[in-house]
């Protein structure tokens, strides 16, 4: 009757291993493919590198401020994009600014490469654009109804999605024809892939996430959060997303026909608001931070208990995962970076 | 102040092009006051002050999915005071200079309606400039104008130097006839003293009753009066053939025989009128004071004396028109007196504009749940007819006031300070289209305890 849920999982093992204190805000944490670098951007606008031999070291600023980063899969080069209108690739090795290309709008609001690829992605304005290795552009559209607020590549790289006002807009690779439009009447705010691509989950302004079945455009609305949900996660197999906007973990079972039906498994044990939701890329751990600070890591699949917590002194605003899974890195709204070692 | 704790104030400023918007915003900035102001701009005017943080955004609405007016929020707000909020460099005020077109519904909408806002920043307050020359051009087939009036908090009657001043005063007539609740400042170049357009706090209701005891009430009682200079002595005020049978009149004692000291004395011969009337008539005299005489016209033109016993300033007040009844006054030697300024009122319902105000106030208790069943389908069924509503209650069982304001089907309310000596009272306000005063005054009394 009972099964698993309501038991504590195994014990995790969490040990912090490094920190940094970078005094403002930490808006974006990208770790490089192998794991051994974690580049830092903050609200103020500075990019950091952080090799962990002595302190992060600054590469270089967006006036104004910064807003993402990401590394590209090779892990040859970085890119950072800000409110200057700017996104910025850099030699980790050089540190050196190695190209600066212009993204079409006011505010550059994320960067995502190409996975497998060297093909950047960029969102500012209303514009999306897509520039090849050599920082000449490869594509172009300003079809959306707004501001683009996120986009992420299809996981297998065939496609890039865009949420805006009136929903999600996919970009599909090496085609000509005008993209095609998940349209909703709201606000969508963020999106996530699930791993298989089947999936795409958006959060809303109206305070819902929406489920999109990309294949076939049959969309599913859940509901029920006090909050608008910007917290987005998916279990790497595909098949489960977790889901914030408010002071519990929403973990919804999407296999077989979808999460439509079910009663989603919830995670309680913040005391406040959650600001960051990240599954282990791997394995079964899925990290959640608050406000307040508190970060806590559950095995959500077998246990509704958390397995390990550990505290922070003001909200965490970025949590990063290696890919390998080992290692976590916290940033503080404060500016203090951490990196811990998970442990089983 | 009465801004709820910790949360940063905005102030939203609109208003036509052209109507000073960006004088007043350069004024701000350049105020000393101490504080650290951020611009959101949707309007490019040439603001520009070292050490100030000014951002120019695109509007863009969001509607939500189920149709709702009340969820049509700002995204552009959203995004560029989330990011805001972020920043170690603190604000002790957000100013958004709206374009001339924006409709101020959903961007008050969006401090009530987005949590992360909700819960950093507060509505401080809802400025509108108007053009003192040219509104009137927009009046009557601009809906943006009329709603700019209608949401605003404090109206600033700007480039009063190219109207004159009884255009001034029908604007006036006609503004508060359509917003009650808002303060109107006359300016010239944006003058305007800063702690009369910041800080206002969103619930500071009490504020403009004190100031205005009249503001509930925006339809004068008389239609016009005169300054005089007048002699000790008697005089006449010699009343001809008229429309009605009867007349009311007050004669105010006022500062200076112009139109600054008439305008002074209007609240106080706004609350005489409110008073029983003396009936008086021909041959019997009318006094200055408080009292409010009814000139009794039924047997034709009459001559009613004036006692004047103190040399200095006067003002008449009149229900109607003396021309109407080709009235005047004239002293003992028998020559007419000639007013040395007077002024019109329009009364109220010579205004057909659809935005209107309907003020409450009203002594008693009343019943929580009553008056929440009541406000609800209220709000359900006119909520997108009402731009604005902001009040002071009296619940039974609870010692506390409690205020209140909201913006369409949007309700923010919560305990005030305890009643102190004042008679415990409810007043509120709602401003809209097409309102019916009749129908909210009986839904408001059948909440009484």
């Amino acid at each position: 009757m009972f099964g698993l849920k309501g038991k504590a999982a195994a014990t995790v093992d969490v040990r912090e291993t490094w920190r940094a204190l970078l005094d403002d805000f930490i808006i974006d944490l990208a770790w490089s493919p192998s794991g051994d670098r974690l580049a830092i951007a903050t609200v103020d606008g500075r990019v950091s590198l952080a090799s962990f031999r002595g302190p992060p070291r600054l590469l270089g600023s967006h006036a104004g401020g910064a807003s993402s980063i990401a590394w590209r899969p090779d892990g040859q080069a970085l890119a950072s994009g800000g409110l200057d209108g700017w996104v910025r690739v850099w030699d980790p090795v050089t540190g050196a600014e190695s190209q600066q290309l212009a993204a079409g709008g006011d505010w550059v609001a994320k960067v995502a490469y190409r996975p497998r690829g060297g093909e950047l992605a960029a969102a500012a304005g209303k514009t999306l654009r897509i520039w090849n290795i050599a920082g000449e552009t490869l594509y172009e559209s300003a079809c959306h109804a707004s501001t683009v607020s996120d986009l992420a590549w299809n996981p297998d790289g065939s496609a890039v999605a865009t949420t805006a006002y009136l929903g999600i807009v996919l970009h599909v690779r090496g085609h000509a024809d005008p993209p095609r439009k998940l349209a909703w009447k709201g606000s969508s705010l963020t999106l996530a892939w699930s791993p298989t691509a089947r999936f795409i989950a958006t959060g809303e302004q109206d305070s819902t996430v929406h489920f999109w079945h990309v294949k076939t455009g049959k969309d599913a609305q859940m509901w029920g959060f006090p909050r608008k949900v910007l917290e987005l996660s998916w279990h790497h197999a595909g098949n489960h997303l977790a889901t914030g906007g408010s002071d519990t973990v929403v973990l919804w079972d999407c296999g077989g026909k979808g999460p439509e039906g079910r009663s989603p498994t919830m995670l309680e044990g913040h005391p406040t608001r959650i600001t960051q939701l990240a599954f282990q890329p791997q394995g079964e751990l899925l990290a959640s931070a608050d406000a307040d600070g508190t970060l806590l890591l559950w095995n959500p699949l077998r246990a509704t208990r958390p397995a390990a917590g550990r505290m922070f002194l003001t909200e965490i605003t970025r949590v990063a995962w290696t890919p390998d899974g080992k290692r976590l890195a916290i940033g503080e709204r404060a500016g203090s970076v951490a990196v811990v070692d998970v442990g089983a | 102040m009465s801004t709820a704790l910790g949360k940063i104030p905005v102030t939203v400023l609109t208003g036509f092009l052209g109507s000073g918007k960006t004088t007043l915003l350069n004024r701000i900035l350049s105020e000393n006051h101490g504080k650290r102001i951020a611009v959101i701009e949707n309007e490019f005017g040439e603001v520009g002050v070292d050490n100030e943080l000014v951002i120019g955004a695109e509007e863009e609405i969001f509607e939500m999915n189920n149709g709702c007016i009340c969820c049509t929020v700002r995204g552009d707000l959203i995004r560029i005071l989330g990011n805001l909020m972020k920043r170690r460099d603190k604000f002790d005020h957000i100013m958004i200079e709206t374009t001339g077109l924006a409709d101020p519904g959903p961007v008050a909408q969006t401090f009530f309606m987005d949590d992360d806002l909700q819960s950093a920043m507060s509505l401080d307050g809802i400025v509108t400039l108007i053009d003192a020359k040219h509104v009137l051009e927009h009046f009557d087939d601009s809906e943006e104008v009329r709603e700019q009036i209608a949401f605003a908090d404090v109206i600033l009657l700007n480039k009063t130097d190219l109207a004159t001043e009884s255009q001034l005063d029908d604007l006036e007539a006609r503004i508060h006839a359509m917003n009650a609740a808002a303060r109107i400042y006359r300016t010239r170049d944006a003058a305007i003293a800063m702690d009369k357009i910041l800080g206002l706090g969103g619930f500071d209701l009490d504020r403009a009753l004190r100031i205005d005891p009249k503001f509930l009430e925006p339809e004068y009682p008389f239609e016009w009066s005169g300054a005089y200079e007048l002699e000790p002595g008697e005089y006449a005020f010699v009343v001809g053939a008229g429309p009605d049978p009867a007349m009311n009149a007050c004669l105010r004692r006022i500062e200076t025989a112009d139109d600054p000291g008439m305008r002074d004395a209007v609240e106080t011969a706004v609350r005489i009128y409110s008073e029983p009337e003396t009936k008086i008539g021909p041959g019997e005299a009318v006094t200055p004071g408080s009292l409010l005489f009814q000139l009794d016209l039924a047997g034709g033109p009459g001559r009613f004396r004036a006692l004047i016993a103190e040399r200095g300033a006067y003002a008449l007040f009149t229900e109607h028109h003396p021309d109407e009844f080709s009235a005047y006054l004239e002293n003992a030697a028998g020559q007419p007196v000639q007013p040395l300024a007077t002024r019109e009122y329009k009364p109220d319902h010579e205004h057909d504009d659809e935005v209107s105000s309907v003020g409450i106030t009203t002594p008693g208790d009343l019943d929580l749940e009553k008056f929440q069943r009541w406000l609800r389908e209220l709000l359900a069924t006119k909520g997108a007819d009402i731009f604005r509503m902001k009040g002071v209650l009296s619940f039974r069982n609870s010692n506390r006031r409690y205020v209140f304001q909201g913006v369409h089907m949007l309700f923010d309310g919560r305990e005030d300070r305890l009643w102190e000596a004042e008679p415990r009272h409810n007043s509120l306000i709602f401003i809209g289209r097409n309102l019916d005063r009749e129908e909210l005054n009986a839904g408001f009394n059948a909440c009484l305890a």
